[in-house]
């Protein structure tokens, strides 16, 4: 017992000690304005619960940065003490290896891209299972059978989640079409506005989107027709209407790093490698309209009234079938994956052979669109 | 004459040189006092805050490197549209010309096989080419139809922003950027020299001190500057002296516009090395430069001066958003206050005011 004791307040001393070699300030650097109630902001929010929790840790932010920008900002930061730098932006990637060659004593991190150096690691929140979780309940609530999807910009990452969704939407309702605009811009609600009462003339009475604003939410619900969050939780926007959603938590991968930053397990010379890859089973997305609410429960009564054939699972709601899949994608021995063969593009090509699963590479890369995607598909592979 | 009280206020023709300087730095200065006051309020102490801004800008190497990097493009722009405004063109298109000088140069890099020491001269000839046309284009548009000016040099911005798009989203999207919206990295040889340790490309500042200085001499020593002087002072006077007026035209807007299109080429050769999102290409600078340029009161040379005014304005933002960690809506507070004071005593300049009791004043000595 008085040998725990010690042993325990020995352990505690060299954790103070080598905290006090550890003071970690951590630089954000961000694209967007804090305040734009989607991607910046979500990681500013991370920001503030990991300063909150970890008493040697210090952080700053620089909001609103220019792409081309950030090494001049990197440089500013580094002046002003930080050791650790986030850059969460592609187009800050290359500035950021550039940086790293210039700062090898600090440790940098990059979002979203792919390129990394002894001293920069990247990472990433996919949502592309949460996106065919939502799929399955939007295949379910349709009654036209046709889904719209209000897209930012037509790059592999909204290819792979619209993909993914419309893959949910064809496993419980194989008729169903999802029915897709692009608007070319991350944040502008005047054209999401439009998109969506365009789709809504086309047909479409289900609703999910790709840009960092409610209003997908708001036009669907003045037509009372359901719809699915975005990024951050929506569900105050429309409550009777917000069916579920995507939400991030950039603190898992924020926790996880700077506490490995801390502890020495990773430094300045070992993440040519480190590739944060997460999703649901490590906790950096959730499903959801809101942080806790998976399903809205004004819609439990319609999901689980919705019983399919499933060639696995027999008779069964949708409603269930969701929460499966979510517990089979929160099993960290994964065992089922959205992007599992046999899958077609929708010219009628075997993409995924029957057994297989798509690589991390080819899931990134991705664009090709699945069986049941409508509408322009700029950069889809001839053939 | 005028008077308000005690106070006779006199009109001036041109203001003279040290009235100009004397109020202009009054202005700055009042915009830093009013600045104080939001500084105070946001819980940073006024003094420390100057303190933190001069030291970031102007009082390291690293921070002075970075004023003249955002003094570059303004320089060009600036220039450009000091020559236009000398002859009454309003181009408020140096954005589209940029983005235009932009496009070329990204086209050389990228399409072209060119040996490394022609294709950066290349890039810059490219570029100003096809700036100039992009300012042509307005000026035959005014000249033969009558078309204002203004409006046609702003909605040409406009055009010119979603070409670029189009060419990132579409023909130019380059294969190793993982479908994400920009061109390839260009080759090393089309990337401009820095001088060590800073982001200054420093050709394109070189060209355009030399530009400031070529406009300067082609306004005061040449037929032709006689010829664009004449026409904006008294477009009648330069019809009656048989100045072409297409041909006066057609040559300042091929020179401004393909001063801002050198601008757009130092940009995406010097910091980018790819052609990317028009906001992120840019950032207002040929926006900015309608300020550069009318700050500098119609002279090249003054331009430089208020480029480098405005570079500090940018690297000040800078140092702001990092070093007091304040939001970035400050910053834009900050250049705007630095405007409006700079622009609300244009009427001080104009007019001398004395200090004239009731009863004098009328003698006729003032000159009235």
């Amino acid at each position: 017992m008085r040998k725990a004791i010690i042993g325990a307040v020995l352990v505690v001393m060299a954790g103070l000690l080598v905290g006090a070699q550890e003071e970690i300030v951590a630089g954000f650097i961000y694209v967007g304005p804090i305040g734009d109630l989607g991607w910046t902001y979500a990681h500013d929010y991370a920001r503030r619960l990991v300063d909150e929790e970890f008493d040697w840790l210090t952080t700053m932010y620089v909001e609103s940065v220019a792409e081309g920008q950030e090494g001049a900002i990197i440089d500013r930061l580094v002046a002003q003490g930080c050791n650790v730098i986030f850059t969460t932006s592609f187009g800050f990637m290359d500035g950021t290896i550039e940086a790293a060659a210039r700062h090898p004593d600090v440790i940098f991190g990059h979002c979203s891209g792919f390129k990394r150096a002894p001293n920069s690691m990247s990472y990433m929140a996919d949502f592309y299972q949460v996106y065919y979780l939502n799929g399955l309940m939007a295949g379910a609530l349709t009654e036209t059978g046709k889904v719209g999807y209000v897209g930012a910009f037509p790059i592999p990452e909204l290819k792979r989640h619209i993909n993914a969704f419309t893959i949910g939407v064809k496993e419980v309702n194989p008729e169903a079409e999802v029915h897709v605009r692009w608007i070319y811009s991350w944040y502008d609600p005047g054209a999401a506005k439009e998109a969506t009462e365009a789709l809504i003339a086309e047909g479409c009475d289900v609703f999910a989107f790709t840009e960092d604003s409610p209003t997908v939410i708001q036009v669907a619900a003045e037509h009372a027709l359901p719809s699915f969050a975005h990024y951050s939780p929506m569900l105050e926007f429309a409550p009777e209407y917000v069916v579920s959603g995507q939400l991030v938590h950039w603190e898992a991968i924020y926790r996880d790093f700077l506490l490995k930053v801390h502890q020495g397990i990773y430094t300045t010379t070992n993440l040519q490698h480190v590739d944060y890859w997460w999703t649901l089973p490590q906790g950096a997305v959730e499903l959801g309209a809101d942080f806790g609410v998976a399903i809205n429960p004004v819609w439990e009564d319609e999901l689980k009234a919705y019983v399919i054939q499933h060639p696995v699972f027999g008779d069964i709601s949708v409603y269930d079938l969701v929460f499966i899949r979510l517990s089979q994608f929160a099993d960290p021995g994964i065992t089922f994956d959205p992007f599992q063969g046999p899958l077609y593009d929708r010219k009628g090509n075997l993409v995924v052979p029957e057994g297989m699963w798509l690589s991390y590479e080819s899931l990134i890369t991705m664009e090709w669109a699945v069986d049941g995607v409508v509408g322009p598909w700029p950069g889809e592979p001839e053939g | 004459m005028r008077r308000l009280g005690p106070l006779a206020f006199e009109r001036r023709l041109t203001p003279s040189r040290p009235a100009v300087l004397g109020v202009s730095l009054l202005a700055i200065l009042a915009a830093l006092g009013t600045m104080s006051i939001i500084f105070a309020a946001y819980g940073v102490p006024p003094l420390r805050a100057y303190a933190v801004i001069i030291k970031g800008t102007l009082g390291t190497r690293f921070g002075l490197m970075e004023v003249l990097r955002r003094t570059i493009p303004l320089l060009l722009c600036g220039v450009g549209l000091v020559l236009a405004f000398r002859s009454k063109f309003w181009n408020i298109g140096a954005e589209g010309q940029l983005l235009a000088g932009a496009v070329a140069a990204a086209g050389v890099a990228l399409f072209t096989d060119l040996p490394p020491p022609l294709l950066l001269p290349a890039m810059f000839g490219a570029g100003f080419l096809a700036g100039a046309i992009w300012g042509m284009v307005p000026a035959l548009l005014k000249v033969r139809l009558g078309v204002n000016d203004v409006i046609s040099t702003l909605m040409l911005n406009y055009v010119m922003i979603y070409i670029v798009e189009w060419l990132i989203h579409g023909p130019w999207k380059g294969p190793t950027m993982r479908g994400f919206a920009y061109t390839d990295t260009f080759p090393r040889a089309a990337w401009l020299p820095l001088i060590p340790r800073s982001m200054v490309h420093w050709p394109t500042l070189a060209v355009g001190v030399g530009a400031a200085i070529l406009v300067a001499l082609l306004l005061s020593r040449t037929r032709l500057g006689y010829e664009l002087r004449v026409s904006g002072e008294s477009p009648d006077a330069a019809h009656y002296a048989g100045i072409s007026f297409l041909k006066v035209s057609l040559v300042v807007m091929f020179l401004s516009g393909g001063l801002a299109g050198l601008a757009g080429v130092g940009e995406v050769a010097g910091i980018h090395h790819k052609l990317l999102p028009p906001i992120q290409i840019s950032l207002g600078y040929g926006y900015t430069a309608i300020i550069v340029a009318w700050l500098a009161r119609g002279s090249p040379l003054a331009a430089v001066v208020t480029a480098l005014l405005f570079g500090f304005i940018f690297a000040a933002g800078d140092e702001m958003k990092v070093t007091l960690q304040m939001p970035f809506q400050v910053v834009g507070v900050f250049s705007g206050l630095i405007l409006f004071f700079l622009i609300g005593v244009e009427l001080l300049m104009y007019w001398r005011v004395r200090f004239l009791p009731k009863g004098e004043g009328w003698t006729g000595k003032a000159g009235s």
